[in-house]
């Protein structure tokens, strides 16, 4: 009797996990070749590129993703190359720069944010001040955001390493953002803003002395 | 003369509550939406001779950063006659924002069939302040009404003022609204609605100059009401209560305490069950008594979008709320609030850049349950084929083809 309704259990948990599987859209087209779509010419190169990534021990899944994102707005075959290459060059750099025991996620990240123009010196003043386990994932993209938001490069990172010497967590660094995104949208100045919601956080998060050089955009000027 | 204490059950199209007033949305693009309702209400009143109906009732929305418009108009039959039943058309125009305070103005237009042969038809223009933030507001108004056909009253004056605020799905707010008129009585008659001189207080009425057979009294109520409408998936439900305040000769106890509640559950993406029940108070300066009223039916709903239309605004602003939330071991469930379009989809490495569209669930939700593990993605959005774009309220990069994507970050649990 026991066993019986052990067994009723389990087949009823498979059946609902079945069921809320079967209800997510299965969204990737496993059945063709997603980088078919491309002239022989940019596929050889993107592959060339995929195995050089596999050799050298990187993440090679944001460069096929940069190919098919390409493929999907129909960028032409030049353009996709460009930004493969400069996705591969990225992922290098930012290898460099975080170590040989950065994550992939943390690796993606930091390539982005070299892409806005911060520097590899910078990432790996980062990666040096932060806590041990501290994944820089989400500190990375909110930096890169605020960057292509109009927040000045040095003040967005000083910011961002101020924040890491306190220890803030990742939903701090997300809640900082949307502060800050708001604010911008309603017409702020992006340097002002970011600021301005620094001095709003916590004070356990603003326990690293105060980065030098950060000041509001118009004092710099002065 | 003894007031009338028969039942009655007076039939109105009371499923236009479902629109309710609400001006909490601060809308960033043009919208219109058209409904059609079918269905039968009652309401019952103490004073009025019962009305049944079931009625059809077409209506329209139009809103727009600086205008908004409403109309509907019923048809209904009562004893398998047709006849022109409620009938509204409200325009509301405002200004724009200055350190978060903008003008409106509000114009209303008016019928309402309460019995059989009880017609009201008035005329309503207010203007207000309103102090708007990101979830809340403030306003205060004041205006004048005019009731038409009505002798027993007139230099109405409308004073109100309120307050909302927006707490996740749901939209809290709480009024008052002041009405002052003057009132007509005459020696013979005594209504729900209308009062006779010999009745009153000996000082509650003034005998008229002109005639003494009548009196008059300057009548003042207060209307002090509380409302939360909430839209979640495919419910939306709004209720409304309050209190009137007034001396006893201007508010009836029938009239002292009312409130009201409206559902609709979409069953489909156009197609929604609608209800609604409740007490309203009486409406003196239109001469409508205090009524009970029920009503049920169903809505066809459609959001036209004109073929190669141009979107003028940023197809970002249209995107009310955008959510991702954890829907079981890999699965993520997506939701958005996209008013007034036809089409939503989005693409990223989930799904290898290949667009899946969303299932729209309601009058502007629309759903997605998507395979995404822990980790790093980037997502685009495109509403009714147009341009690739980030959705809002997440942080976004360039994406090396003139545009940007989102980022998400799902967290392992």
């Amino acid at each position: 009797m026991k066993n019986s309704l052990i067994r009723s259990g389990i087949v009823a948990a498979t059946l609902i996990a079945g069921a809320t599987l079967l209800g997510a859209q299965d969204v990737r087209d496993r059945s063709g070749d997603p980088l078919g779509k491309l002239d022989p010419q940019t596929r050889y190169a993107v592959e060339l590129m995929l195995d050089s990534a596999k050799l050298a021990g990187l993440p090679y899944g944001p460069l096929e993703s940069k190919a098919l994102e390409g493929i999907s707005k129909r960028a032409s075959g030049r353009d996709i190359l460009v930004a493969v290459r400069r996705v591969l060059r990225t992922l290098r750099d930012a290898r460099s720069a975080l170590g040989p025991l950065a994550s992939a996620d943390e690796l993606t990240a930091a390539a982005g944010a070299l892409r806005v123009g911060i520097s590899g010196a910078e990432l790996t003043h980062l990666a040096s001040v932060r806590d041990g386990k501290m994944s820089l994932t989400v500190p990375l993209i909110v930096l890169s955001d605020l960057v292509t938001r109009g927040v000045p490069r040095d003040t967005a990172s000083l910011t961002i390493n101020q924040l890491l010497r306190g220890g803030a967590a990742d939903d701090d660094f997300l809640g900082l953002w949307r502060s800050v995104e708001r604010d911008i949208v309603s017409g702020t100045d992006p340097g002002v803003a970011l600021l301005n919601r620094v001095r709003q956080l916590p004070p356990r998060v603003q326990a690293g002395p105060p980065a030098a050089g950060v000041r509001p955009p118009e004092e710099a000027k002065s | 003369m003894a007031r009338q204490k028969l039942p009655a059950t007076a039939v109105a199209v009371s499923l236009a509550l479902l629109t309710t007033g609400e001006h909490a949305v601060a809308q960033n693009a043009s919208e219109l939406e058209t409904r059609l309702k079918a269905g039968t209400s009652s309401s019952r009143s103490p004073s009025v001779v019962p009305f049944e109906a079931r009625a059809l009732t077409p209506s329209f929305r139009y809103s727009s950063p600086h205008l908004k418009a409403t109309g509907s108009a019923s048809a209904q039959t009562v004893n398998q006659r047709w006849y022109v039943g409620d009938a509204e058309f409200a325009a509301e125009a405002a200004t724009n924002t200055y350190h978060g305070i903008r003008a409106e103005i509000l114009g209303n237009a008016s019928r309402v069939q309460y019995d059989v042969a009880g017609i009201s038809q008035q005329l309503d223009l207010i203007g207000r302040l309103h102090l708007i933030r990101e979830n809340g507001g403030v306003w205060l108004g004041s205006g004048i009404v005019r009731p038409l056909r009505i002798t027993t009253v007139s230099n109405v004056s409308v004073s109100s003022g309120g307050v909302w605020t927006k707490v996740g799905p749901a939209t809290i707010r709480a009024s008052f609204t002041n009405w002052a008129f003057t009132r007509f009585a005459s020696n013979d008659s005594a209504t729900a609605t209308d009062f006779s001189c010999a009745s009153s207080a000996t000082d509650a009425f003034n005998a008229s100059p002109s005639a003494a057979s009548s009196c008059r009294r300057e009548s003042v109520l207060t209307d002090l009401e509380g409302g939360v409408r909430w839209e979640h998936h495919r419910y939306e439900v709004s209720a409304r209560g309050g209190h009137r305040f007034g001396q006893s000769i201007d508010v009836l106890p029938t009239s002292r305490t009312y409130g009201s509640a409206q559902a609709a559950v979409w069953l489909s993406s156009q197609l929604a069950a609608v209800g609604s029940a409740g007490r309203e108070p009486a409406q003196p300066t239109r001469g409508i008594p205090a009524r009970n009223i029920y009503s049920l039916g169903v809505m066809l709903a459609y959001w036209p979008i004109p073929r190669g239309a141009v979107l003028v605004e940023s197809p970002a602003n249209l995107v009310k709320a955008f959510e991702m939330r954890p829907a079981g071991v890999a699965l993520q469930r997506l939701t958005a609030r996209i008013g007034g379009v036809e089409k939503v989809e989005v693409m990223g490495d989930f799904s290898d850049w290949a667009p899946v569209p969303l299932v729209r669930r309601g009058r502007d939700h629309w759903e997605l349950l998507l395979p995404m593990g822990a980790g790093v993605h980037h997502i685009n959005m495109r509403i009714d084929g147009g341009k690739w774009i980030a959705p809002p309220g997440v942080p976004t990069i360039r994406d090396d083809f003139n545009g940007e994507v989102g980022v998400l970050v799902i967290k392992g649990s």
